[in-house]
């Protein structure tokens, strides 16, 4: 035993954030907010379930009362009895209290559920509603980690501890009421042991949560150390990393147990302090009681009553110590679901409409820090129909220029304009009526072809759906799928390749129909030789488009009109391809390289 | 064992023939642990159990008037009550312990098989069913072993409880007695319904996290091209069918809180009908009464155990069977040890394809398949489908390679197959199309066993990680910090294309094997960039031997060598502008336009379709 005093908290916290969180983590107030909001939605059902719960307690009293008094009787040497009543108000009341413990069971996963519902489908909501910028800056891991870890964590809570611990409540307090009911100074017994359950609890809610966190968050660490030697196993054989994944897998289980032995510990405190705290109910009352007795001012069942009733006590205290802690753990991921809120959705300005199709940057200053500028006075003119190529080294701002052309990001000063109107200043909807970018990330959504397709125009037909994907050469494979355009795909269906997945995402391009296009490398994650083929399809999507294309391949860029070097986040060259290549610069020797 | 005692130096040689073998096996190995468990967890019930005796002393004792007897009880239960909080206590320390022991001992069995069988594990098993043996099973055995001992002590409790009121109290004894196995079973049979509801739920809801994190992973393309609607209605549509499916399943669970209610109700009223009668007739005192009632109404915590157990084991076992499925693979490394590691020339004897010791040689390969398996071969010990037979289930794989495929590369003359796996992968380096950044910091990554002669700076800057290190620097948590203790994402996935591959790179580079085989390692770097790897890529590496299999010009341009490998032999040895000029087939596969066109002519007459294609 000697062990379990003073476990310090491990140093390494596995739930420490490890990168930058960007998404706003909600304050105490929009939380509180947020929890009265919905407890408000769902005040019928929570009524309910706190006056089902007290049926059900007050029901569970009848027992020990009608023991009680048939205990008196017995002791008085009482003639008659009463039994047959007595079996009838129990057996009654035992009837009561079965249907309204299942209903009380019942009532309080409904209403769990439907806040659980309500939570994360609000959190749904709300993300999709977040502004392309934020989304781009942010990424999305942030917000996939809430809507899986958090929603799950939460999910816990609100099935089982909020209403474990509503019932909890009614029922010690109901048993408190029926022990003063019964005998007013048994109640007051029962107090001597308070400042003990509250020094207890006190000192174990205090370290509980954030430990707790830890703990699973070093449990998770074990598991996804695991996950990734699974997944990398070719890079790990081919890197002789096999003895180190095994180290790596060892020093994540010794920080996971470490906290397990915190928390293992600060359990070995509180178990004790509430079994105590419970005992010295039960002796109190029999001491109270027994006096009382012996002095006249109780009879033999009111004690026994009192007694029953004190030992009832033990299972909503722990019911509500159980659930605490789990109420403050949620807390947490709460805040995190509900800092989204926080994020203001931008609406633009619905006026703001433009006439005519040219984009044009100018003077356009932007940096994603505040003093530090990825691009400086960039000026760029691409009228209607033409093919601009971006070229230039990686981290030049070429990607950054592209995305704010393509209105995602506004810039710090100057003007990015789509026929003389602010892209800026336009709802996120109307830009992308007009612009649309297409990067490397060809997400093929979870379900049907159909819906990968739809989600670009959701009032098309088939027809219309198969006109899309025959423009990108993509019909032929898709004819070939056993359920055609209802077959599964995305992770669980039927895996796509890259390159149908490219292929997918032009068909949306063909559907969406912008005007304009903005390519950030679109094919370069692809095997460069199965991406000519692709560049098949997506040479047919451009046709009659105003195209930007970030290029990384110089093919690209020399079949552009105009063709701008981007270095430092300045245009250096800018001009035709046979223009740039007689003029002898940067780009003329690249092509040279290139081309032999 | 204790738990800062863990992780074991050695989780020892698990008993996997079946499930439940290895189940015992782990119960073997924490006997002593179990043991323990069982003693405190008897102390914690009998003291429990107890407790109704010393109640109902009090109340005989204030019955009879005696103050001192009442003082007596008083402390009994104060005695009794100090034991039951030892023995809760300690049952929770030792069983949870023993929990944490089993957890701990099955990860580091998992984690020493699948570093273990490295490359070829996912051919044998998918992958998801490894990972969710480490998620999901884990936990469902620890649950079992954490359990048992806790069970034991809550029935051998309440047989106490039934032999102590039939001593104490015979007539009502009895019916006690005979009332307890149906209380104990009577729930039981309703545990499988629910639990396949349950399970229905959890299914629904890893379908409605899925599409929400599905949705989440691709909002960029919703937000920017639409459809969020759509996918909403999906989301709200699953969310709200895992809500259906919770309630259904908390209806069992509520039917089943019922049972337990009024089951015990019901030997509580014949308890009182029948002890009333019996007290009345003064066979038995008021004290014997209340104790009775009181130790039944206590039964109702012990008999819980009964559901818990049964759950967990009807949890635990198929669980247990995936384990030892999982921890039953092997990989058999057919060479003995002590070899030298060989040098000089690698040669392909199945492509016929020579790197000259000391040399950059690039390979072009008209087909991407040919040349990833090209690549593979060239490591020695292909994970390719099938060395060895393994477990039963073994997936079955595609493309068994033809028998003439077997034949093994050779480094300065030796089959690098004839060589432990080990000694061969320390020989040649096959960084692979895809090749996988491990979560960690930038410094943890680049921490692999090396030469210890290229320094990582230099990797960093031959491979132009420059811009990577400002974009770690700025995700770092206190931002524009020290991007080498910057965690990288996993997978990378914060990184753009290029930049994943460049650190890919630079790792190999660092590595600075014998023989670097590099597969398309710059094809998603853009051109400007690419040629500045291309060039500090072939100084680093000089005097090493370096393949390269690639496709851009800017790249064959750098080696020493370009070899050209045509449906499944070399077909052409030169350098990048002899063959340019002097092989067709070597125009075809590496410069564009010819390729493109004569493309668009067969699509074009092929199929009958004209299309526009972009204006030249």
């Amino acid at each position: 035993m000697s062990r379990v005093i003073g476990v310090a908290p491990p140093e390494y916290d596995p739930a420490a954030p490890e990168t930058a969180t960007i998404l706003p983590v909600a304050g105490a107030a929009t939380v509180r907010g947020y929890v009265q909001q919905l407890l408000r939605r769902h005040r019928r059902a929570f009524t309910l379930l706190v006056t089902v719960n007290a049926v059900a307690v007050v029901a569970s009293m009848v027992g020990p009362a009608l023991l009680g008094a048939l205990v008196d009787r017995l002791a008085e040497g009482a003639r008659e009895l009463y039994l047959p009543q007595t079996v009838a108000v129990f057996a009654g009341a035992l009837a009561v209290q079965t249907v309204f413990v299942r209903m009380v069971r019942l009532r309080g996963a409904m209403l769990g559920e439907e806040m659980l519902a309500d939570l994360r489908e609000d959190f749904l909501v709300r993300s999709v509603k977040l502004p392309p910028g934020v989304l781009e800056r942010a990424g999305t891991g942030d917000l996939l980690s809430r809507i899986t870890t958090d929603v799950d964590r939460l999910a816990e809570a609100m099935r089982e501890a909020v209403p474990q611990l509503a019932i909890g409540v009614v029922w010690a307090g109901l048993l408190l009421g029926g022990l003063a009911v019964t005998a007013p100074p048994l109640a007051l017994a029962v107090l001597v042991a308070a400042p003990l359950l509250i020094v207890g609890c006190r000192w174990y809610f205090r370290r509980a949560p954030a430990a707790y966190r830890s703990e699973s968050a070093g449990y998770a660490a074990v598991a996804s150390v695991l996950a990734e030697t699974v997944d990398a196993g070719r890079t790990i054989e081919a890197h002789r990393l096999g003895a180190r994944r095994i180290a790596q897998s060892d020093r994540r289980i010794r920080e996971w147990t470490a906290w397990e032995r915190y928390t293992l510990f600060l359990r070995s405190v509180l178990f004790p302090v509430v079994s105590l705290s419970h005992m010295t109910v039960l002796v109190a009352v029999v001491l109270v009681g027994g006096v009382g007795v012996l002095r006249g001012w109780l009879d033999v069942g009111q004690l026994t009553t009192g007694a029953l009733l004190a030992q009832m006590l033990v299972e909503p205290v722990g019911l509500i110590l159980r659930w605490y802690d789990e109420l403050q753990i949620a807390q947490v991921s709460l805040a995190r679901l509900v800092g989204v809120r926080e994020i203001e959705p931008d609406a633009g300005d619905p006026g703001v409409r433009p006439e005519g199709r040219e984009v044009r940057a100018q003077e356009v200053r932007f940096g994603y820090r505040e003093g530090v500028d990825v691009l400086h006075r960039v000026s760029l003119e691409v009228p209607p129909g033409t093919r601009v190529a971006l070229v230039g080294p990686s981290g030049a701002g070429k990607s950054t220029l592209g995305r704010l052309l393509a209105g995602i990001y506004g810039p710090r000063t100057g003007r990015v304009t789509l026929g003389a109107a602010e892209l800026s200043r336009m709802p996120a909807e109307r830009v992308r009526e007009q612009v649309a970018l297409v990067n490397q990330e060809h997400h093929v959504f979870t379900g049907s072809l159909r819906d990968n397709l739809l989600l670009a125009r959701v009032d098309s037909g088939d027809e219309e759906l198969w006109a899309a994907l025959a423009a990108v050469g993509a019909d032929g494979w898709a004819r070939a799928l056993a359920e055609r355009l209802d077959t599964a795909v995305g992770s669980g269906g039927l895996a796509l390749t890259p390159a149908q997945a490219q292929q997918i995402a032009l068909a949306r391009l063909v559907l969406a129909d912008p005007h304009t296009l903005v390519l950030d490398e679109a094919t370069s994650l692809l095997d460069p030789r199965a991406a000519r083929r692709l560049e098949r399809s997506l040479a047919r999507v451009l046709d009659g488009r105003t195209v930007v294309a970030i290029a990384h391949r110089l093919h690209t860029a020399h079949d552009a009109d105009v063709i701008a070097v981007v270095e430092d986040g300045r245009i250096t060259e800018l001009g035709g391809h046979d223009e740039l290549v007689a003029a002898g610069g940067a780009y003329a020797s690249l092509w040279r390289s290139w081309h032999g | 064992m204790r738990i800062h005692h863990l992780p074991y130096q050695d989780p020892g040689v698990p008993d996997v023939r079946s499930g439940t073998r290895f189940l015992v096996w782990l119960g073997r190995n924490q006997l002593g642990g179990q043991l323990r468990s069982l003693g405190w967890g008897l102390l914690h019930f009998a003291a429990l159990a107890a407790l109704p005796l010393a109640v109902g002393r009090a109340v005989q004792a204030v019955v009879d008037r005696s103050g001192s007897a009442l003082g007596w009880s008083a402390a009994l239960i104060a005695a009794l009550g100090g034991a039951i909080a030892l023995g809760d206590t300690m049952l929770h320390r030792t069983a949870v312990t023993n929990w944490i022991t089993a957890a701990a001992r099955v990860q580091q069995l998992l984690a020493r098989r699948t570093a273990a069988l490295g490359s070829v594990l996912t051919q044998r098993v998918a992958a998801g069913e490894v990972v969710a043996v480490s998620t999901g099973d884990v936990e469902k055995i620890g649950w079992f072993v954490e359990a048992l001992s806790r069970f034991l002590a809550a029935a051998l409790s309440l047989v106490l409880v039934c032999v102590g009121l039939v001593v104490y109290a015979p007539a009502l004894g009895w019916v006690v007695a005979a009332g307890m196995p149906v209380l104990a079973l009577a729930a039981l049979p309703l545990l499988p319904r629910a639990t396949r509801r349950a399970d229905a739920q959890r299914e629904k809801a890893g379908y409605a996290t899925e599409l929400a994190s599905d949705t989440v992973a691709g909002l960029r393309v919703l937000r920017g091209i639409g459809g969020e609607e759509l996918f909403l209605g999906r989301y709200r549509a699953a969310s709200q069918e895992v809500r259906t499916a919770a309630v259904r399943s908390a209806r069992m669970w509520a039917l089943i809180a019922a049972i337990q209610v009024v089951l015990p109700g019901l030997m509580l009223i014949a308890v009182v009908v029948y002890g009333a009668g019996l007290a009345a007739d003064g066979r038995i005192s008021v004290g014997e009464l209340v104790t009775v009632y009181s130790a039944v109404a206590l039964t109702a915590y012990p008999l819980r155990h009964f559901e818990e157990i049964a759950m967990a084991f009807s949890f635990s076992r198929p669980s247990a069977r995936r384990a030892a499925r999982v921890l039953a693979l092997s990989r058999t490394d057919p060479a003995e040890a002590g070899q030298q590691l060989p040098k000089g020339e690698l040669y392909d004897p199945v492509t016929g394809l020579r790197a000259p010791e000391g040399l950059l040689t690039a390979v072009v390969c008209g087909d991407p398949d040919a040349a990833g398996r090209l690549a593979e071969r060239l490591g020695g010990h292909p994970a390719g489908p099938d060395q060895e037979s393994g477990g039963a289930d073994e997936k079955a794989t595609t493309a068994r390679p033809a028998a003439e495929e077997h034949a093994s590369v050779r480094l300065g003359g030796v089959p690098l197959d004839g060589l432990p796996l080990d000694l061969a992968r320390t020989a040649v380096l096959v960084q692979d199309k895809d090749p996988v950044l491990l979560s960690g910091t930038l410094r943890e990554l680049l921490d692999v066993p090396s030469s210890g002669s290229v320094p990582v700076d230099e990797a960093l800057a031959a491979a132009r990680c420059g811009d990577v290190l400002d974009a770690l620097a700025q995700a770092s948590p206190d931002g524009g910090g020290d991007p080498m203790a910057t965690r990288i994402t996993e997978r990378g996935r914060s990184l753009s294309g290029g930049q994943r591959q460049r650190l890919a790179l630079a790792r190999s580079l660092v590595t600075d094997p014998q023989v670097l085989v590099l597969d398309e390692p710059t094809s998603a770097v853009d051109s400007h960039t690419e040629a500045r790897v291309a060039e500090s890529v072939r100084r680093l590496r000089a005097g090493r031997t370096t393949v390269v299999l690639a496709s851009s010009p800017l790249l064959l341009d750098v080696a020493d060598r370009v070899v050209l490998v045509h449906e499944g032999r070399v077909a052409a040895v030169g350098t990048h502008r002899a063959l340019l000029r002097d092989e067709p087939r070597y125009r075809a596969v590496v410069t564009r336009e010819t390729e493109d066109e004569k493309d668009d002519r067969e699509s074009a007459s092929g199929r009958g379709r004209v299309e526009m294609e972009e204006p030249a």
